[in-house]
């Protein structure tokens, strides 16, 4: 109170002054005293603003700088990085910063098994949630932590806790906002997963190339199937032919997945981009339909097909024994063998296979 | 508790799903004995079918049984003259009245049911006279089909008789060694091995006498064969092992009276059963001896004037008073070494089919080179340096050296591995796999048997399965690239052929299915018995077949007999063509036809069961071999 009274008394006085009409010398100290007078008015005023505008640029520099901090480990900074920049920083005033950041929904929160990471968050996909409440950022964010496979409604709701009607309306609104999308898996037609809108589906979702809208096209394996053993098996008749020591023989007969791989590609028969891992599944079936043989061999890193210094070479090979005797007779291939006996309604006396065999 | 709970009530019934392993991959290993004293290793039985695991808290380890409906049953893996299956009796049976009449079927295929049993039971079960009997039981002990030995109880036990069904079954075989006897010693050695498959045992004069008389007939007016020519092709065939001396008769019995000559090497001492387990001929070390005959002549043309004397000649013959000095020394086929030649041909076709013809020229070499000097059970021959192959190449097919060598690292570097390599001396050390082969072989014979039956796709199926062994049925779809719903499908039908076995894996220990793994898996040793089982079936089918179709068309059989004979005798006696002409219209032309076509039947259902046979051979070569690399 005393400060106040003895402004008034300075005012009066400045106003007397003032009246008085003085001169120009004294009208600039006039003027200094009429801000000698604001000041100690608003002083607590002032000196708080003061405070304010400190505090607020040291923490815009400390924005800034953890903002920095961020972008050059784009993995993510722990607190203590954060304490090792800014040594002087106290805890409070750090957490203070940095909650500040999470709330303007420019710092992504993640933990990992050391602690807490503080990351930058996409500045497009900050726009994108613009609008929607936080329920929805839950879900949303279920469901891009599951990227490729993309994750089950059921699953969404463990995650989240919440009840399914509410999951169901934020799913359809995300839909509608086209920023996630539904996937039917083929492993179980009825089931859907939801994925974020922009992702290509993982192979183990849509079967990869050997399926097409859930459906296993066999044709297209059969046809992949039948060109590749014809291709092993020009290579082996040509190296056959050339009548060359028998050891750069069977070598030539030999073909790796690689090559394989670029004579599908060449034949043009796929509309869909076969990699060599699709082709080596096919020429696996070759091999369980005892036309082709394999064998590993060591390979140097850096020629054309080797993967982890290994190649994988195939050939065409002939059966080792004919048709064996027992499927030349019909019991060997007859359906009602375990209910034939003689004197029973089937028997060998009155086998209609047999008739029909015997006279051919 | 699920399962054969016959067997298992005396041990303890608690399980733990914490000692669930991984399957064990063969299904019969006999449990330690102190905690299953009634399980038998012998007579424990292989069962295809739904196999479960089932824990047995005492034993650390995993225990199979199983539980369903479809056994096929083999019991007795160790002896050969075991039990036998109904399959293997039945089709016993039916080689017997074949060749033998139906007296010796009788008493044959009750010998095999029942085991080893006196003379006197025998008459009593089956009802017959005792002459006949004793003549079906000598015809039997002849041709090596049936042994005696003294009675089990004690020496003074009357004399027991067992069948052996193998040996019943080798009759399949004998065209098979007829024709490798002439592909390797030319019509000489066909007609000694049939002679002597035809009459079982025979003194190496009679066999000589015999057969030149036989080619003799064959061949033009004014030539004979020398006695000395047969008698050289006969000890050539004793010299390769084809041909063996039969055990004396005293030695399988106690020693009080084995007086004659070649005294076994191992007498056999009355009172202990295990001795009178068979002595086998290779026991005995004069076993390929040639005795020393005195033979000389020609052999005698037979003229059809002398039909009448014939027959009284050829009786004569049997007791014929020459002595040429090889009295009591009787011969037979050796069928183990027959089967070595057939294994060894399966062996060097295979390799020329994956291969190469030259590479089968190879293993040919080797394979001969090896002949005497591995025994018939072995795992693989004797290592060979690669500088002797070279040598006993045969010299037309001119390989260098180097390409030899080449050749050799193919084959040991093939994956089926005929030829392994067993060292670096000499150029390199080989070996031909043997067991391996036969094993490679059945599997094939496995994989062709289904892939026949079902089609490609379930062979790629069972071949998936063969390699990978355990696959859940999400696997078999995506490695066989088969749409879902038809893999199952061939899944479930080979489950039901029982070719493909179900192996479950619990979670919990109430084997909910939900949480549960299902397994496919294919054990081949099981696999390939079930398919023997059904290779005796299939022969004695094809058998009852022609039987019966012969017994249908047998008035007209009868009828062309009766013309045949008439047209014969008004031949000799010199009648004219009109005479000749009425006589054969007596045949019309349909009863012609049928006759043709039954002609043609019976010649096709012959080598059916000639090709069938081939497979029953490679089977049972492989699951024999399984057994002694296992016991």
């Amino acid at each position: 109170m005393d400060g106040w009274r003895s402004h008034d008394t300075v005012l009066q006085r400045c106003v007397h002054k003032l009246d008085i009409g003085q001169s120009n010398d004294r009208q600039t100290v006039d003027i200094s005293l009429l801000w000698l007078w604001l000041l100690l008015t608003c002083r607590a005023a002032i000196l708080k603003a003061v405070q304010l505008f400190v505090v607020f640029f040291f923490f815009i520099f400390v924005y800034h700088r953890i903002r920095e901090l961020c972008q050059q480990f784009p993995h993510g900074i722990t607190d203590q990085v954060i304490q090792n920049d800014m040594p002087h920083l106290e805890p409070q005033q750090r957490a203070a910063a940095i909650n500040k950041l999470l709330s303007l929904g420019q710092l992504d929160l993640l933990r990992n098994s050391s602690g807490l990471l503080y990351r930058m968050k996409d500045a497009q996909s900050a726009s994108k949630m613009k609008g929607s409440d936080n329920q929805e950022k839950l879900v949303y964010q279920i469901i891009e932590d599951a990227g490729n496979k993309g994750i089950w409604s059921r699953d969404i709701r463990f995650k989240s806790n919440l009840p399914l009607t509410e999951i169901n309306k934020i799913l359809k609104n995300l839909e509608s906002k086209k920023l996630i999308k539904a996937v039917k898996s083929v492993a179980a037609s009825k089931k859907k997963v939801y994925m974020l809108y922009n992702l290509q589906p993982d192979r183990s979702v849509t079967g990869g190339a050997w399926y097409s809208d859930q459906d296993f096209e066999s044709e297209f394996v059969e046809v992949l199937n039948q060109q590749c053993f014809k291709f092993l098996q020009t290579k082996a008749d040509m190296s056959r032919d050339s009548k060359q020591s028998p050891m750069v023989q069977r070598n030539s007969s030999f073909a790796t997945s690689h090559e394989v791989w670029k004579y599908i590609c060449e034949l043009g028969i796929s509309k869909v981009d076969l990699s060599m891992d699709d082709i080596e599944t096919i020429l696996n079936t070759l091999i369980y339909d005892g036309k082709v043989e394999m064998t590993v061999i060591a390979a140097k890193e850096g020629t054309v097909g080797s993967v982890d210094g290994q190649m994988k070479l195939y050939r065409g090979v002939n059966p080792v024994i004919q048709p064996t005797g027992l499927v030349k007779t019909p019991c060997g291939l007859c359906p009602v063998f375990d209910d034939c006996h003689e004197g029973g309604e089937i028997s060998p006396s009155n086998c209609i296979y047999m008739t029909e065999w015997l006279d051919f | 508790m699920r399962g054969n709970s016959r067997s298992l009530r005396h041990l303890p019934q608690t399980s733990t799903n914490t000692d669930v392993g991984p399957p064990q991959s063969e299904a019969r290993r006999p449990p330690p004995a102190r905690h299953a004293p009634r399980l038998k290793p012998a007579n424990h039985s292989e069962r295809n079918g739904v196999a479960e695991v089932c824990v047995l808290s005492a034993e650390p380890h995993v225990f199979r049984l199983s539980s369903v409906v479809c056994l096929k049953e083999r019991t007795s893996l160790l002896l050969s003259i075991g039990k036998m299956t109904a399959q293997e009796v039945r089709l016993c049976g039916l080689l017997l009245r074949e060749h033998f009449g139906e007296v010796v079927e009788k008493v044959g295929t009750h010998l095999l049911r029942s085991g080893a049993q006196n003379l006197r039971t025998i008459i009593h079960e089956t009802g017959l006279p005792l002459d006949l009997v004793k003549k079906s039981l000598c015809v039997l002990v002849q041709h090596g089909a049936c042994n005696f030995r003294s009675g089990r109880k004690g020496p003074g036990c009357p004399t027991e008789y067992q069948a052996s069904g193998d040996r019943i079954l080798r009759i399949l075989r004998y065209p098979r060694y007829i024709y490798t006897a002439k592909t390797l010693y030319g019509d000489t050695g066909e007609l000694i091995i049939e002679e002597l498959l035809q009459r079982g045992h025979m003194t190496m004069s009679s066999t000589v006498k015999t057969v030149a008389d036989r080619l003799t007939q064959n061949m033009e007016e004014g030539r004979s064969m020398d006695y000395s020519e047969v008698t050289s092709a006969f000890s050539k065939l004793v010299e390769t092992q084809f041909l063996q001396r039969c055990p004396p008769m005293g030695g399988a019995r106690n020693t009080k009276d084995s007086g004659s000559p070649p005294t076994p090497s191992t007498p056999a001492t009355p009172g202990t059963p295990a001795s009178t387990a068979l002595l086998t001929p290779e026991s005995f070390p004069d076993c390929y001896k040639v005795p020393h005959i005195t033979l000389i002549g020609r052999g005698k043309r037979r003229h059809s004037s002398d039909d009448g004397e014939d027959q009284k000649s050829a009786k004569k013959a049997k007791m014929d008073p020459e002595t040429h000095g090889d009295e009591g020394i009787y011969w037979q086929v050796n069928f183990e070494r027959f089967h070595l030649h057939f294994r060894d041909q399966a062996v060097i076709s295979a390799v020329a089919n994956k291969l190469d013809q030259t590479c089968s020229e190879i293993v040919r070499t080797m394979l001969r080179m090896s002949e005497v000097t591995t025994s018939p059970s072995a795992t693989c021959t004797k290592p060979l340096s690669a500088n002797e192959i070279f040598r006993s190449l045969p010299a037309s097919y001119n390989i260098l050296r180097p390409i030899l060598d080449q050749y050799l690292t193919l084959l040991v570097d093939d994956p089926m591995e005929f030829v392994g390599k067993a060292g670096e001396s000499g150029g390199g050390m080989f070996v031909v796999n043997l067991h391996r082969a036969l094993a490679n072989l059945a599997r094939a014979t496995l994989e062709s048997a289904v892939q026949e039956r079902f089609g490609s796709r379930s062979a790629r199926i069972f071949r998936l399965l063969l390699r990978k062994r355990h696959l859940e049925q999400k696997q078999v779809e995506d490695f066989a690239m088969i749409p879902a719903k038809e893999a199952k499908d061939m899944l479930y039908t080979l489950l039901s052929q029982n070719l493909v076995q179900l192996q479950e894996i619990p979670k919990t220990p109430d084997y909910a299915p939900s949480r549960t793994f299902y397994l496919y898996t294919v054990n081949q040793l099981p696999t390939a018995r079930m398919l023997l089982q059904n290779c005796y079936k299939t022969v004695a089918n094809l058998i009852e077949r022609r039987l019966f179709e012969t017994k249908e068309s047998k008035r007209l059989l009868e009828k062309s007999q009766r013309i045949e004979a008439i047209l014969a005798s008004l031949q000799v006696s010199g009648a004219e063509p009109e005479q000749l002409t009425e006589v054969e219209e007596m045949i019309t032309a349909p009863e012609k036809q049928q006759l043709e076509s039954l002609r043609l039947h019976i010649n096709k259902l012959d080598s059916a069961e000639n090709q069938v046979d081939e497979t029953m051979f490679l089977l049972e070569a492989y699951v024999s071999s399984t057994a002694t690399s296992t016991a």
